[in-house]
């Protein structure tokens, strides 16, 4: 496939995702199914973007750990953050206090 | 005087830069300190918000539905346009067409343009609905990411605005044009910040 027709598929991609992504807004059936929806749409457009383009495939090593954990863990990190909500609100509370 | 002596000169083809080498840093070290810099700040905020989250889960289940889906859609559509637009400009210049190069900038430029331009008339809209910085943690949560973000875009702007013109006066070629990879390094790492915002706070309610 011509490098450029790779760009406009994957732009028209994110495109679906986003309207698909904001056609589930207030949908979940819980709270919990709701972030793990969110959270795999939002996972898959931060791989589109790296992968094509910001080319983060070809990039130094280091570079592609930083950013790829950076984009996987937020993801991760909202679910676990939704499913141990009370958890975290206790491990922080000397912050909020 | 042989026949060939008065045909012209075939054209040249396009000089055009080797497919990218694997494992390099992309543009240069520099904008890659500054990417790494946004990033653990952002990191910080977005551990912000997940504390402040844990600890208010009622204000944050009801506050998206306080805010424009419209305007959060358009934000990440223009920026997602705009990202394709300078992979678009920075394929271009690696094949040697800069003039194609230029006009790709432009149409990114002005798809990034737009979302100052919905920020404006989100705020006016947010303030009409006494959605100032008394609205409550999520309110005030989404102002600190957003405006943040924002600065973000308008540093992005003004680079591209730099690289336009260095594009435009042929400062860039298919060889060396670190400077546009660096800038177009820099904008998809903003996009991709704004595709953790866009969720947080528009869809999770």
């Amino acid at each position: 496939m011509k490098p450029t027709r790779k760009l406009d598929l994957t732009w028209l991609l994110l495109v679906a995702l986003t309207l698909a992504s904001a056609a589930l807004a207030g949908r979940g059936e819980t709270e919990l199914a709701l972030a793990t929806a969110v959270a795999a749409v939002m996972a898959l457009k931060l791989r589109l973007v790296c992968d094509h383009f910001l080319e983060l495939r070809e990039a130094h090593p280091r570079i592609r750990l930083a950013i790829s954990l950076f984009c996987y863990g937020m993801p991760v990190l909202l679910v676990l953050s939704t499913a141990f909500g009370p958890v975290l609100a206790r491990l922080t509370s000397l912050l909020v206090a | 005087m042989p026949p060939t002596a008065i045909l012209p000169a075939p054209p040249l083809p396009a000089r055009r830069s080797p497919p990218p080498a694997s494992g390099r840093i992309p543009g240069n070290k520099a904008m890659w300190v500054g990417i790494f810099c946004e990033v653990t700040e952002f990191a910080l905020m977005f551990a912000v918000y997940f504390v402040a989250r844990a600890h208010h889960p009622e204000a944050f289940a009801e506050g998206p539905a306080r805010l424009s889906l419209l305007a959060g859609t358009g934000y990440t559509l223009m920026l997602l346009t705009s990202g394709w637009c300078v992979a678009h400009a920075l394929h271009a210049m690696r094949q040697g067409a800069s003039r194609r190069s230029l006009r790709w900038l432009f149409g990114a430029f002005a798809f990034g343009l737009a979302y100052p331009v919905i920020k404006l008339f989100e705020v006016r809209w947010n303030l009409a609905n006494g959605l100032n910085g008394d609205a409550g943690v999520f309110i005030v949560t989404y102002y600190y990411l957003s405006f943040n973000h924002l600065i973000h875009v308008f540093w992005g702007l003004l680079g591209m605005l730099w690289v336009m013109l260095r594009t435009a006066t042929g400062a860039y070629d298919a060889g060396e044009h670190s400077g546009l990879e660096a800038f177009a390094c820099y904008w998809h790492a903003t996009d991709i910040i704004w595709l953790m915002i866009f969720p947080l706070f528009y869809l999770l309610g």
